[in-house]
């Protein structure tokens, strides 16, 4: 206990102006006594801005926890998350949904949009939340037209291809204009040509708008579109690359599993 | 299969839970009703035990009939009939009935609290006739000794030999307990409380004849000879009667607490056909799959049915505990309200299997039609992530809502302008199926209506606002559930207020009396003798006194009459009083005729009576009295007549009492003038006599309706309690299918608190729907049901607008409280438990 409130007390660790995200020491565990899992183990990571980085490892390496605790869906057993200055292990639930609906996006393998909603409400979500925030129509209708949906903003998730879908859930990440934004296996239920157009477009956020994306994914395609590409097994960073070809990747993770 | 359904049924326990308890408290309330009216049906046996020796009974020829509020009252058998039968060597006891209220130590009208009449009896020793049984101390010898049957000097806490009063019609009486006496085996004589004096009291002494004469050891045909005109029964043709009025008495009860019960049935019901339709929706994947693997659609079924035997069984199983236990909670509920039963404690077995057939069987076949719909489910579904609704929806419904509807609002326009009963009847039915049938168009209707209001909250008020449109097929039968419950809250509220009205309303408005007197409870009417009225005058402050002599009769010959409102039924009410002193405490408003011109047998009726009989100023009514045939001149007409239950239909003048054959006391009295009640009450000092205000005496005047609400309300509530148990279950089980979805927007950055509230205002509203259209429906039975029975004589029911508010308040109040818990798991619910799920 007394351990924890030290590193909740500690100074944030030196960090580069350019950093938005990071995680300290980060450690997970899960359950208790034998059946203990330690799915992030003494963790430390920068997610630099207008990076786009791919956190790859095998199954069950952790590298899923690591989007989720550093992202604040999830509480580290010890260490540290920060998005900013912001240690999220601090904040209360209402703090951590005000962090999600206006510094942070969200893209899920499966999607995740709200089946009542239109594909503008569901994208306009985030800002809707706030009760201050007003919708900027025009970075919508820019965000609409670049990713192929500006026809498809009345209709409701149930009449859209699984592609568009997964473009609608990449508005909704983007409006806010959030510092971050973490997606988990974003490609992962699309088809190769829907994936490398999707793939192109967080590309070209990152490139134009200077978005920063942390992408969770096992597709050596999917990582090769990133700046960088770190590896996680068995809970811990063992490994990480700059500009990354599909037989770098590829030649990694053969090597790890 | 039955290994893989428990498991199935297992795994889905918690889905199921709710149900289950809905199952439970119908077939508890249904199983606890039974028993009860079980008990109840038995409590005549002891007349059949204490009048077995009695061959032929002689009473009057009836005066006026019982039915309707009126009192049924019969002619005496002149004391002759009596002597004539002893001279010819018959055993023949007559029985006047006088009225004797026995007082506790303290002074207070005691007894039993169940006893509708206080009676005195002269004790027959060891005569056949005898139906009492002195089981402690000894027997009545002279006129200061008495014996009290074992329930009254139980509840009067009055022990043998001690000294006993009793209020009678000649004054307080006093005497020394010397036994206890059981009637035919049982601690008293069916609803009477009585006190067993000497045959030698004065108080057998009056001459004004009997009651009934018990006659033993004779055959009909001989006592008949002897007493002509008079009414002759067999001593078993006598009892069965007296059983069969006892009965229909208690068979109004029960057939009321049956009829609730099966209300709660019909409510459970539509709950479980929900519960088991959405559930059974949401299962598409996992029917589909068992589909796709090679079950039959017939193994599909019998898995489905039998997990409904198996929710049944439970539900059931629990239910018979809690009936068992709702019995005593049910009796104790009518001893709070006064209207205290006598019953046994005996367990009808009758009432268990009922209450299992009705669990089981209501829950299956509340199954089997969503059960066979989810046989249709193609194996594909299986392979796709998308649900099958089945749910009757789409275009059959919408005709089926829009043809029942247009049935029901033209039987409507038809009954109301015919006043007729059938039509009203087809009506009332028609609307209340276009209702349930088209909830889910209503539920839809309301969230359209109320999105500009819910999208002011943000997304999450659109979103909750959203599904309730998608989802009205699923969650209408919640509302449908709760229309059910207010309608009938809405539509008893209403009746009660207009009969209430018509016991106390324009009538009670007129009446300008300071102070009324009138006698406590029992029967016969405890009196005002003259004695206590000269003692009334004497009261400082007291400037008039109407002292008012209350009867009945009946119109003479096969006259055809309909008198609208209480008053009406087979006998017509008669207030004797002073008509002239009475226009000081009463206002007329007089529609023809003169009140100088009542006297003798000239009377003023009222213009529901006048309109009964098509009578005017001048005409002449022939009614059956004590004292035989008396024809009545109309002098005048008013508008209403003088508050009462009954009320009067004919008042006439003090000069008439003798013509009506009318010899007892004073039944109540006005008092005009600036006197206290306490003086006054001090003046008569007799436990058994009250002096009220105005306003409590008209207060007074529906109380019994008010208990009657009263047990109407706290049974309904077993009803809406049911239909709320359905809203936390829709609210559960919509919520399990959009765990996704809430996960999606709670990572989007809603709040817990957000979600929360978008949950209880969606289904908020779900329970607006169903409160606003039982009330409306409430108002339209009501108003249609009212005119049609009335022969459009009353008008549309008043609405109280604060009870309305009241209903939806507490309607609104008991959902929100429903979908409070499950609402309130949904929205802290972890994100990633969901996320990982994918």
């Amino acid at each position: 206990m007394s351990d924890q409130t030290d590193q909740r007390n500690a100074p944030p660790a030196t960090s580069s102006e350019r950093t938005v995200a990071r995680l300290v020491n980060a450690t997970k565990r899960f359950g208790a006594g034998d059946a203990a899992v330690t799915a992030l183990n003494d963790a430390t990571i920068e997610f630099r801005k207008g990076e786009f980085t791919a956190v790859m490892g095998p199954s069950g390496s952790g590298k899923s926890t690591l989007m989720y605790c550093q992202s604040g869906l999830d509480r580290l057993t010890s260490g540290h998350a920060y998005i900013g200055d912001v240690d999220v292990s601090t904040l209360s639930d209402q703090e951590l949904s005000v962090m999600r609906r206006s510094t942070l996006g969200f893209i899920f393998q499966s999607f995740h949009l709200v089946p009542a909603l239109t594909s503008r409400e569901n994208i306009t979500l985030p800002v809707d939340l706030n009760a201050d925030a007003e919708v900027d129509e025009a970075f919508l209708n820019e965000l609409a037209v670049v990713l192929g949906i500006e026809h498809r903003l009345e209709n409701l998730p149930s009449q859209l291809s699984g592609g568009q879908r997964q473009r609608v859930a990449v508005a909704r990440a983007m409006i806010p204009r959030p510092e971050v934004i973490f997606a988990d296996e974003p490609t992962g239920a699309l088809d190769s040509k829907t994936s490398g157009e999707l793939l192109a477009y967080l590309r070209t956020a990152v490139d134009d708008l200077g978005q920063t994306i942390v992408m969770v994914t096992h597709d050596a395609v999917a990582a090769s579109h990133c700046d960088r590409v770190v590896y996680v097994q068995d809970g811990v960073l063992v490994d990480e690359g700059r500009n990354p070809t599909v037989d770098d990747v590829l030649g990694k993770i053969r090597e790890l599993s | 299969m039955i290994r893989r359904t428990l498991k199935l049924a297992w795994f889905k326990r918690n889905r199921y839970a709710l149900t289950v308890v809905a199952i439970a408290l119908s077939v508890a309330f249904i199983v606890s009703t039974l028993l009860l009216t079980t008990s109840i049906s038995d409590v005549g046996e002891p007349l059949r035990s204490a009048y077995d020796n009695v061959d032929v009974v002689v009473t009057g020829p009836e005066v006026a009939g019982g039915d309707g509020p009126v009192q049924a009252i019969s002619a005496p058998v002149p004391e002759a009939v009596v002597a004539d039968l002893t001279r010819a060597g018959q055993m023949a006891v007559g029985f006047a009935d006088p009225y004797a209220q026995v007082l506790t130590a303290e002074g207070q009208a005691g007894g039993q609290d169940q006893a509708a009449a206080n009676v005195a009896e002269p004790w027959l020793g060891g005569s056949p006739l005898n139906g009492f049984a002195i089981v402690e101390g000894a027997t009545p010898e002279t006129v200061g000794e008495a014996v009290l049957d074992v329930s009254t000097a139980n509840a009067a806490s009055l022990d043998v030999g001690s000294t006993i009063n009793f209020v009678t019609d000649l004054g307080v009486q006093e005497a020394t307990l010397v036994g206890l006496a059981t009637f035919g085996g049982a601690d008293n004589d069916p609803y009477t409380s009585t006190i067993l004096l000497s045959p030698e009291h004065q108080i057998f002494g009056s001459g004004d004849g009997f009651q009934r004469v018990l006659v033993a050891d004779a055959s009909v045909a001989d006592v008949a000879a002897m007493a002509p005109g008079m009414e002759i029964q067999s001593g078993s043709d006598w009892v069965q009667s007296q059983q069969d009025a006892l009965n229909d008495f208690l068979g109004f009860f029960s057939t009321f607490l049956t009829v609730f019960a099966v209300v709660a049935v019909v409510v459970g019901m539509v709950i479980v056909t929900n519960t088991f339709t959405v559930s059974l929706s949401q299962r598409t994947q996992e029917l589909a799959l068992l589909r796709l693997v090679g079950t039959t659609r017939r193994q599909l079924l019998s898995q489905v049915v039998l997990e409904a035997v198996l929710l049944g069984a439970v539900g059931t199983g629990i239910g018979l505990l809690l009936g068992l236990a709702g019995v005593s909670v049910l009796g104790w509920f009518l001893d709070v309200l006064g209207l205290v039963i006598e019953r046994s404690s005996e367990t009808s077995p009758t009432a268990l299997a009922i209450g299992v057939i009705v669990g089981l069987g209501v829950t299956v076949v509340a199954s089997v039609r969503p059960a066979w719909k989810s046989t249709e489910v193609a194996p594909i579904e299986a392979l796709r992530s998308s649900e099958v609704d089945l749910v009757d929806g789409g275009g059959r419904r919408r005709f089926m809502t829009a043809a029942t509807l247009a049935i029901g609002l033209a039987s409507l326009a038809w009954g109301i302008a015919q006043s007729d009963i059938l039509f009203t009847g087809v009506a009332i039915g028609a609307i209340f199926l276009a209702l349930y049938l088209g909830a889910d168009s209503l539920v839809r209707v309301a969230a359209r209506m109320t999105r500009p209001i819910l999208g002011r909250a943000g997304p999450t008020g659109t979103i909750a606002s959203r599904n309730l449109e998608k989802n009205a097929g699923r969650t209408a039968a919640a509302a449908s559930a709760l229309m059910i419950g207010i309608a009938l809250i809405g539509f008893f509220t209403l009746m009660a207020a207009t009969i209430g009205q018509f016991i106390a309303g324009d009538a009670g408005e007129a009446l300008e009396t300071d102070l009324v007197v009138q006698g406590i409870g029992s029967q016969p009417e405890p009196a005002l003798s003259d004695a206590v009225l000269e003692q009334i005058v004497g009261v400082d402050g007291v400037d008039v006194l109407v002292p008012l002599y209350q009867t009945s009769v009946s119109p003479a010959g096969d006259v055809e009459f309909e008198r609208a409102g209480p008053g009406g039924g087979s006998g017509l009410g008669v207030a004797l009083t002073d008509v002239e002193a009475l226009d000081a405490a009463y206002t007329f408003v007089l529609n023809a005729g003169s009140l100088d011109d009542v006297g003798g047998s000239s009377v003023v009726i009222d213009q529901a009576t006048a309109d009964g009989f098509t009578l005017s100023v001048g005409d002449s009514l022939t009614v059956t009295s004590l004292a035989g045939p008396v024809d009545l001149g109309i002098a005048a007409i008013i508008e209403t007549s003088l508050p009462g239950s009954p009320q009067p239909a004919i008042i006439g003048d003090l000069t008439l009492r003798a013509a009506l054959g009318y010899g007892d006391p004073a039944t109540a009295a006005y008092i005009v003038g600036p006197a206290l009640a306490s003086e006054v009450n001090d003046a008569i000092d007799l436990p058994t006599v009250e002096v009220v205000s105005r306003t409590d005496y008209i207060d007074g005047l529906s109380s019994n309706l008010d208990t009657i609400l009263a047990l109407v309300y706290a049974l309904l509530a077993v009803a809406v309690l049911v239909a709320l148990i359905g809203i936390a279950n829709t609210v559960s089980l919509a919520i399990s299918e959009r765990v996704g979805e809430i996960a999606a927007t709670r990572a989007a950055g809603a709040s817990s608190r957000q979600i929360f509230w978008s949950l209880l205002a969606e289904f908020g509203l779900l329970a607006i729907v169903g409160i606003v259209s039982g009330l409306v429906f409430a108002w339209i039975a009501a108003a249609s049901l009212f005119n049609a029975l009335s022969g459009g004589q009353i008008g549309t029911p008043e609405v109280d607008v604060l009870t309305a508010l009241l209903i939806v308040a507490a309607g609104l109040g008991g959902a929100l409280i429903a979908s409070w818990f499950p609402a309130r798991s949904a929205a802290t619910t972890d994100i990633l438990d969901v996320l990982r799920a994918d």
